[in-house]
């Protein structure tokens, strides 16, 4: 059934159809409109939930853990400081190994306050051993939300979805909203194999010595390491069921590309329309969207853009004291690219606490990417648009 | 509980998460302690205060569970006459029991009368014959019954013999029906004729039956206690009317009644003079007491001195006797010769003299004497008559020793024993009052109870048997307690646990686990009834009476398994076996303390040892 | 019976293993256990950092007989809520979600958690064992430290300077169906209350005073008497409280000097006469307080 949602109520028809069994979430702008769906669903009988009204962000994430501990199919939303809130608990689910599926609406960080769309806060959270999968429109939300959950407790790993505040989780956009028994067909109902059980009474989380707790990381990060099969299979299946796959990275026209945009949410679509404008005047630009961010797809990257000769990555983030996020991370993956296939990559900071990333914004960055490989000049990521 | 089931998903050696599959038990947290708990099971104080030398602790814990006739069982190992010794003896178990710090003391002596009631409606003990040799015991009172008692049941063929025609000595001729009823006493003796003990009474050794006779025996125990009242000492003491009190109670209890007159004065301070007076009371009279020292300085159990008090006996301290005064005919007769005329043929009484008063003198305590006593003086020119028709002296009494040979050594009017009943003759031994025996039935029934183990271990000997030779301490209930037969049996009903023969005090007790009951005192019959016959006055405590003052019982020094040591144990170290009694899992116990600390009734403690 | 047994009345199977790493003496550990007689196998223990963290057993060893989950210091009170829906969602209307935190988890940073679950009657019992410091970190103070303590914040020169927060006050106010107080010396009188608790549906909190030998600086075997000693002397009162209006005493408070008892501990040992004076004037006005508050309940 083709619905006009905003972003918000996408993510809250992905967990309806996933059937979520305990949902515990504390209203933070922007993502109240998920939770106040998701109370409707629950309140009228359409979602067989649990809905705890925690009192914060940082309880939402215990009673979620809780909830997963004990085999439930758990989930909260929040954005901004509600993340940071949960840090601590972000990476007692990752290193738990529960699967919690939790969206997040990028939204700025205070002081000052700003309710307007940047990646801080989720990206201040990457190590917390949390899948984070960036969206671009409200279709891929509500696929990914669903996708989410089977991608969780395929390889017990908690999941991210994360969609742009405003442009995304207040935009109405048209949303093919599946089946619910198609949904449940490709989404069974969770079955934990360990889990809090009196008939098998066990301690969860008992201290671990130097002698044990560096293989349990190990087992963390191998279970990353099959994340990239596992929601390929995954999204396969879906794109078999429901006619859409999103892929954790996309490429777009850049097979012959001399410079390839490389960009993440909504300002990849920005992006696009950028692109086609400059195909259609001869120039050979691409456009690389990454979807997920961790585990970070170094394979995928390397493949798309070895031997590209010039990357702009536009960055809607920045880590102080170092720069653009995205940038590093995908400077580090190409490193060891040979010298000859290494892209040149220039970051661009851009969008930071919600300023618009306009078509003009993503043409200065490619020309200013064209013009700087000319002149082979190194330099730190740009600040764009900013004033001086 | 097993351990869970192990974890299937295993890379690089740990599952997923940390997640266990083991417990705890692996870990042998015993490893830290210093020190360690341990159950030692030590003497109750009313063990060791009991003349008798019974295991009072062991029977209460029997009694309060409910195992009533076990409880007797173990009583009669030790008592022959519980049923007497719960009315007649002044309970220093009682004064030394630990409750009394707390509440009040545990009322055993009614505990020990309502067994020993029970007792003579059971069978008795079996006392099979083991041994081939025979023992003659001279006198029936309670060191001859309980020698002839213990002698049975370690396997003797016993012969008592008693100068009187029944047995029972003191027990029978001294101490008065309505504290002792005859019928009580005939049981206690029955129970030793079915244990196969011979009475020969209405002989007496001596008189009637040489001594040397006794040398068909393979050893003999003389109890012939102590008969001969000390004399009053001064003029008129040979007017009739002046009665040796021993003399008054042995007609009395032998059903006579006599008439002793209106007023009667007891001279003396001690048992036999309260059950004097209260006997007198009885016979009708009004009674005084006079004593040379005060109230406290009375040696009688201070529940006599009560009852005589309620009785309406009336006391003068600190007076002694000078001279009895007399007089041919007393002035209440004078009216009859004022009618005798009138009846033909009536002479009138013939005229016999007769006590009229008693003259004494005021008395004060000066310096202490040898025993620690102060010493009564007579005040000068304080004298004073006390009219009265009859004069009872009860001033002590002294034993007769010359139907014994000269070798059987003799120390102040007593026979000189050893701490087993041994004389200076081989093969005799000796107890009671004969001896320097405090004068009262317990010490008497406790030092026929060690002649016996004296006289078994003599035997033994003799026989060619390796004994070995028993460290008397062993025996005793605790350092100063009496000795127990049943530790010279070594056939202790009773489990011991890692056995001390240490006292516990009140200080070893953990009293905050105990709430306070009030004593249960004994059913008294009203006094101005009581005080007109002869039947039991002191009518004990009805048995679900006797059965609360068992539960008071603090059991010091035993394990009761109360589990409080179980439940206090933050490492779930201790555990309840089969037979009631504990382990201490040592390879976690962490040695903290609080098992030992919480036991209520101080039966562990903490030791380096074994570590 | 004139002594006060209590084996009759504290259930016999065990569900904690010895081995565990408690202390000597360590009020915590018997605390866990007789609760845990209380409650029975449908049980599931969320757990906190606190001295049990590490009490319990590491990897991959546990002391429990029941699913025990440990969880971030001040989530008790919310991943108990969280486990409790799950076994909702599963129909499971039996089995007991406990949250068992120190004081430093209860009465500081685990107070809001507490606060929210007991504003939404989240369906947990709460208990909250008190040794009065942040023991497991090495005796600091937190709020429930009492007025005139030494701990390693609270130095002898200058002690513990704030009374301990009301916590049962405190959850009165929030109205929860059943809180109480108890302590391992009172052994018939915790296992009523955690039976009683286990009954009743709706948040239920229990406050157990756990003394702590390394922590009150006192011997390995004077727990249980030191327990004792501060319910008598009213320093801990034995109460309940039935959503938040109904209160009464469980037990006799004789009253009496809290001298000895503070006396006795290596924390109060540098008391003056007059913080101790001071103390006792706050222990009996504490005790007028709580005596109006049951003389004002309803019936």
């Amino acid at each position: 059934m083709k619905k006009v949602i905003v972003g918000n109520h996408a993510v809250s028809w992905g967990v309806s159809l996933a059937r979520a069994e305990v949902i515990a979430a504390y209203p933070i702008t922007p993502q109240t409109q998920i939770v106040e769906e998701l109370a409707e669903m629950c309140a009228d009988g359409r979602l067989a939930a649990r809905f705890i009204k925690v009192e914060s962000e940082h309880s939402a994430m215990a009673a979620c853990i809780g909830a997963a501990a004990a085999g439930a199919r758990a989930f909260t939303a929040t954005s901004s400081q509600g993340l940071l809130l949960m840090h601590e608990l972000l990476h007692w689910a990752g290193l738990g190994r529960l699967p919690i599926v939790m969206a997040d609406i990028n939204r700025a960080v205070a002081p000052g306050w700003n309710i307007w769309t940047d990646q801080n806060d989720t990206l201040a959270q990457r190590d917390t051993g949390w899948v984070q999968l960036y969206c671009e429109n409200n279709q891929e939300v509500l696929d990914t939300t669903v996708q989410a959950f089977r991608l969780a407790e395929t390889v017990s790993l908690p999941v991210m979805v994360v969609l742009d505040a405003f442009f995304l989780s207040h935009t109405s956009e048209p949303v093919d909203i599946p089946e619910p028994a198609a949904v449940d067909a490709f989404l069974p109902k969770r079955e934990a194999a360990l889990r809090l059980d009196p008939a098998d009474p066990r301690a969860f989380g008992a201290l671990a010595t130097p002698a044990v707790y560096m293989e349990m990381r190990l087992r963390q990060q191998e279970a990353f390491d099959r994340v990239h099969d596992a929601l390929e299979s995954i999204d396969a299946d879906w794109g078999r069921r429901f006619g859409r796959s999103w892929g954790a990275i996309e490429t777009y026209r850049t097979d012959d590309a001399d410079t390839v945009l490389v960009t993440s949410g909504t300002v990849t679509s920005t992006a696009r329309h950028v692109v086609h404008e400059r195909r259609a005047r001869g120039e050979k630009v691409g456009l690389l969207k990454v979807k997920m961010f961790r585990p970070f797809p170094t394979r995928r990257l390397r493949e798309a853009l070895a031997g590209i000769p010039r990357v702009a990555v536009l960055d809607r983030n920045i880590s102080p004291g170092h720069g653009g996020i995205f940038a590093e991370e995908l400077r580090s993956a190409l490193y060891d690219v040979a010298d000859w296939l290494r892209p040149r990559v220039d970051g661009y900071v851009v969008g930071l606490g919600g300023r618009d990333v306009t078509p003009a914004v993503i043409e200065d960055c490619l020309d200013r990417t064209r013009a700087a490989a000319a002149s082979n000049a190194s330099r730190e990521d740009l600040w764009v648009g900013v004033k001086p | 509980m097993p351990d869970p089931r192990p974890i299937t998903d295993i890379a690089h050696g740990v599952p997923p998460i940390a997640v266990t599959s083991l417990s705890t038990r692996v870990n042998k947290t015993g490893s830290w302690k210093y020190i360690r708990p341990v159950y030692r099971d030590r003497v109750a104080p009313c063990n060791q205060g009991c003349p008798v030398g019974i295991d009072i602790e062991g029977y209460m814990n029997l009694v309060r569970e409910g195992r009533v006739d076990e409880a007797v069982d173990l009583l009669l190992r030790e008592n022959p006459l519980p049923a007497t010794t719960g009315r007649v003896c002044f309970h220093p178990c009682e004064n030394a029991c630990n409750r009394a710090t707390f509440d009040a003391a545990v009322a055993i002596h009614a505990v020990e009368r309502m067994l020993g009631d029970r007792a003579l409606e059971r069978p008795a003990p079996a006392a099979p014959r083991t041994r081939e040799e025979t023992v003659g015991v001279v006198g029936s009172g309670p060191a001859g019954l309980a020698c002839a008692y213990h002698l049975a049941r370690l396997g003797y063929a016993v012969t008592v013999h008693e100068a009187a025609r029944e047995p029972g000595g003191v027990l029978r001729w001294g101490i008065p029906e309505y504290r002792l009823p005859k019928a009580v006493l005939a049981g206690e003796i029955d129970r030793l004729r079915a244990m196969g003990v011979e009475f020969r009474c209405g002989a007496a050794v001596g008189a009637d039956v040489p001594f040397e006779a006794l040398a068909r025996h393979d050893a003999v125990f003389i109890a012939t206690g102590v008969h001969r009242s000390r004399p009053l000492g001064v003029p008129g003491e040979h007017l009739p009317g002046v009665i040796r009190g021993l003399d008054l109670l042995r007609a009395v209890n032998a059903g006579a009644r006599p008439r002793l007159g209106r007023r009667v004065v007891v001279i003396g301070g001690g048992n036999t003079a309260m059950d004097c007076a209260r006997t007198a009371v009885r016979l009708g009279a009004e009674v005084t007491v006079l004593y040379r020292r005060g109230r406290a300085e009375m040696p009688a159990h201070h529940e006599e001195v009560e009852a005589a008090l309620h009785e309406g006996v009336r006391f003068g301290f600190l007076a002694a006797p000078l001279a009895v005064l007399g007089d041919e005919r007393v002035p209440d007769e004078e009216p009859l010769d004022a009618i005798a005329d009138t009846f033909g043929g009536f002479e009138g009484l013939p005229a016999r003299p007769r006590v009229t008063a008693l003259r004494c003198t005021r008395m004060r305590l000066g310096a202490a004497d040898a025993s620690g006593r102060r010493r009564p003086e007579p005040i000068p020119d304080s004298a004073f008559e006390v009219p009265c028709d009859a004069v009872v002296t009860a001033l002590g009494e002294e034993a007769d020793l010359d139907f014994l040979p000269e070798d059987v050594a003799r120390d102040a009017g007593v026979l000189r024993v050893g701490p087993l009943g041994r004389t200076s003759r081989t093969a005799v031994f000796a107890g009671g009052d004969v001896t320097d025996e405090p004068h009262t039935v317990a010490y008497a029934i406790g030092s026929g109870k060690r002649a016996a183990i004296g006289i078994d271990q003599y035997l033994r000997l003799l026989a060619g048997e390796a004994a070995e030779s028993v460290e008397i301490g062993e025996l005793r209930l605790g350092p100063a307690g009496n000795v127990s037969v049943t530790r010279w049996r070594g056939d202790d009903p009773v489990t011991r646990v890692n056995p001390a023969n240490e006292v516990v005090g009140p200080a070893d007790l953990n009293l905050e686990h105990f709430a306070r009951v009030p004593r249960i005192e004994d059913r008294m019959r009203p006094p101005w009834e009581s005080r007109h016959d002869f039947g039991e006055a002191n009518l004990g405590l009805a048995p679900s009476d006797a059965l609360a003052e068992a539960k008071r019982c603090f059991n010091c020094g035993v394990c009761n398994g109360c589990e409080v040591c179980l439940v206090f144990c933050p490492d779930v170290a201790i555990s309840r076996r089969a037979d009631g009694r504990f382990d201490i899992a040592y390879d976690y116990c962490k040695g903290c303390g609080v098992c030992a600390e919480e036991c209520p009734r101080g039966a562990m403690a903490m030791t380096r040892e074994g570590l | 019976m004139s002594q006060i047994t209590f084996k009759d009345v504290v259930p016999k199977a065990e569900l904690l293993d010895s081995g565990h790493l408690a202390c000597p003496g360590c009020g915590a550990a018997l605390s866990m256990r007789m609760v845990l007689k209380a409650l029975g196998e449908k049980t599931i223990v969320a757990l906190p950092a606190c001295c049990w963290s590490i009490i319990a057993g590491p990897y991959p060893q546990s002391s429990l007989h029941v699913p025990l989950f440990h969880t971030a210091f001040e989530t008790g009170a919310s991943a108990a809520s969280g486990i409790k829906a799950a076994l909702l969602q599963r129909g499971d209307t039996e089995t007991t979600v406990v949250a068992w935190a120190g004081d430093g988890g209860t009465f500081d940073i685990g107070l809001q958690a507490l606060s929210g679950a007991a504003e939404r009657n989240e369906d947990i019992l709460y208990v909250c064992y008190d040794n009065e410091a942040y023991m497991n970190t090495g005796i600091q103070r937190s709020s429930a430290t009492p007025e005139g303590a030494w701990t390693t914040t609270t130095p002898a020169g200058h002690p513990e300077s704030h009374p301990k927060k009301d916590i049962l006050g405190i959850l009165a106010a929030h109205r929860v169906p059943y809180a109480a107080s108890a302590t391992v010396a009172f052994p018939e009188d915790l296992v009523r209350k955690v039976a009683r608790a286990r009954a009743t549906r709706g948040t239920r909190f229990l406050h157990l005073l756990a003394p702590c030998p390394p922590g009150w600086k006192t011997n390995d075997e004077e727990t249980i008497d030191l327990a004792r000693m501060a319910v008598r002397t009213r320093v801990f009162p034995l109460m309940e409280v039935e959503h938040g209006e109904r209160w009464r005493f469980t037990v006799d408070h004789p009253g009496g000097s809290v001298e000895p008892y503070l006396r006795r501990q290596g924390r109060f040992r540098h008391l003056t006469d007059e913080q101790i004076a001071r103390i006792q004037a706050q222990v009996d006005a504490r005790w007028a307080m709580l005596e109006r508050r049951v003389a004002m309940s309803p019936a």
